[in-house]
């Protein structure tokens, strides 16, 4: 139990990316009438800019 | 008493008598304004989901009110945590333990973990090892807000993560079980809300919010009235300060250096208790200056 919260709380960073960011990104892009480049739709444009900035706060251990 | 009498002539056994005289004629007193905060606060908050959600009010001015309801969602638990409400055993502990518990749910904070930390807090102010509180100690003002937002990283040593070691160390596991606990079911609401097409609105209502709130507590009601934060004994781990934003903008905490000495006189008794005590403070030694 405890190493399951120790692993959930470590990749914290990740999972706030996927699970908030990423459709926070989303939502931010259709509600101001954004086109995302390439034919992206603005949900992989949240996954992945999201995705990213989770990505790079794991490694550092902090976002700012 | 007037504030110009020196009483630094006095015995270190009067100066205790004068300053428990005037301690407890503040102490006992029942902080209405503590309990009516605590709820009306938290149905503001609550109130704002379905205002905007049925777009009744506007998401900016929904996101300032519940900025402010964070921001405020801590002290009535803060006097809870110190028994003012009701004592162990009275007929309205209920009450103190429901201020305590509901109060703080903006700030996602529960009050088992604030009651323990906040003891301990109390007991080793300014202590760079033991102090839960001590990583918001910061050189100057700006540089306090930003060490409060980096306390809130993931890898960070203070803030929450130094709550975690510090009832680790103290063999707290259930308490640090109900933080662990309210930090989950915070980001379940937030990922649900956000995947379910209300990421805005769960940023402006309660992430972004929380995080403002959090830095305000943090500079208001640790860094500001403990700075420099470098001594550690009873009548100089605190102070007095004059702050821009005056006493209700500051949320009382000009006149924190009295809710250290005597922790159960209700925050709006401070000031007074302040003006009464002061010659006594003056000939302690404290650092009253500012005020």
């Amino acid at each position: 139990m405890e190493k399951a919260i120790r692993t959930l709380f470590y990749f914290g960073p990740l999972l706030f990316a996927f699970g908030f960011l990423a459709p926070l990104i989303a939502q931010t892009i259709t509600v101001m009438g954004w086109t995302p480049p390439f034919g992206l739709t603005p949900l992989h444009t949240g996954l992945i800019i999201g995705g990213a900035l989770g990505l790079i706060a794991q490694f550092r251990g902090k976002w700012l | 008493m007037s504030a110009a009498q020196d009483l630094s002539q006095l015995s270190e056994t009067e100066l205790i008598r004068m300053e428990r005289e005037i301690a407890r004629k503040h102490i006992d007193k029942f902080p209405y304004l503590a309990v009516i905060w605590a709820f009306t606060n938290l149905a503001v908050w609550l109130a704002l989901w379905p205002l905007v959600f049925m777009q009744l009010i506007p998401l900016w001015l929904a996101f300032i009110i519940a900025t402010a309801n964070v921001a405020l969602s801590y002290l009535p638990s803060h006097e809870a945590q110190h028994d003012i409400i009701a004592k162990p055993g009275t007929k309205l502990r209920w009450l103190n333990q429901l201020v305590g518990h509901l109060s703080t749910i903006p700030l996602v904070l529960p009050y088992r973990v604030a009651k323990v930390t906040h003891m301990a807090h109390h007991k080793h102010a300014n202590d760079p090892a033991l102090d839960p509180d001590y990583s918001t100690h910061a050189d100057g003002p700006i540089r306090a807000i930003w060490q409060s937002i980096k306390n809130r990283q993931p890898r960070a040593k203070g803030g929450f993560n130094a709550y975690g070691d510090m009832l680790t160390r103290e063999g707290c596991q259930d308490v640090l079980l109900h933080g662990i606990l309210y930090e989950i079911t915070f980001y379940t609401i937030m990922f649900a809300l956000a995947w379910n097409g209300f990421a805005i609105e769960a940023a402006l209502l309660w992430w972004l919010p929380r995080h403002i709130g959090i830095t305000y507590i943090h500079f208001y009601l640790s860094w500001a009235p403990h700075h420099p934060a470098k001594e550690q004994s009873r009548y100089r781990n605190t102070r007095s300060f004059r702050s821009i934003l005056g006493n209700i903008g500051s949320m009382g905490m000009q006149y924190h250096i009295i809710h250290h000495l005597h922790p159960r006189i209700p925050l709006y008794r401070t000031p007074r208790a302040y003006w009464e005590m002061k010659p006594i403070l003056e000939a302690r030694g404290c650092d009253v200056e500012g005020l």
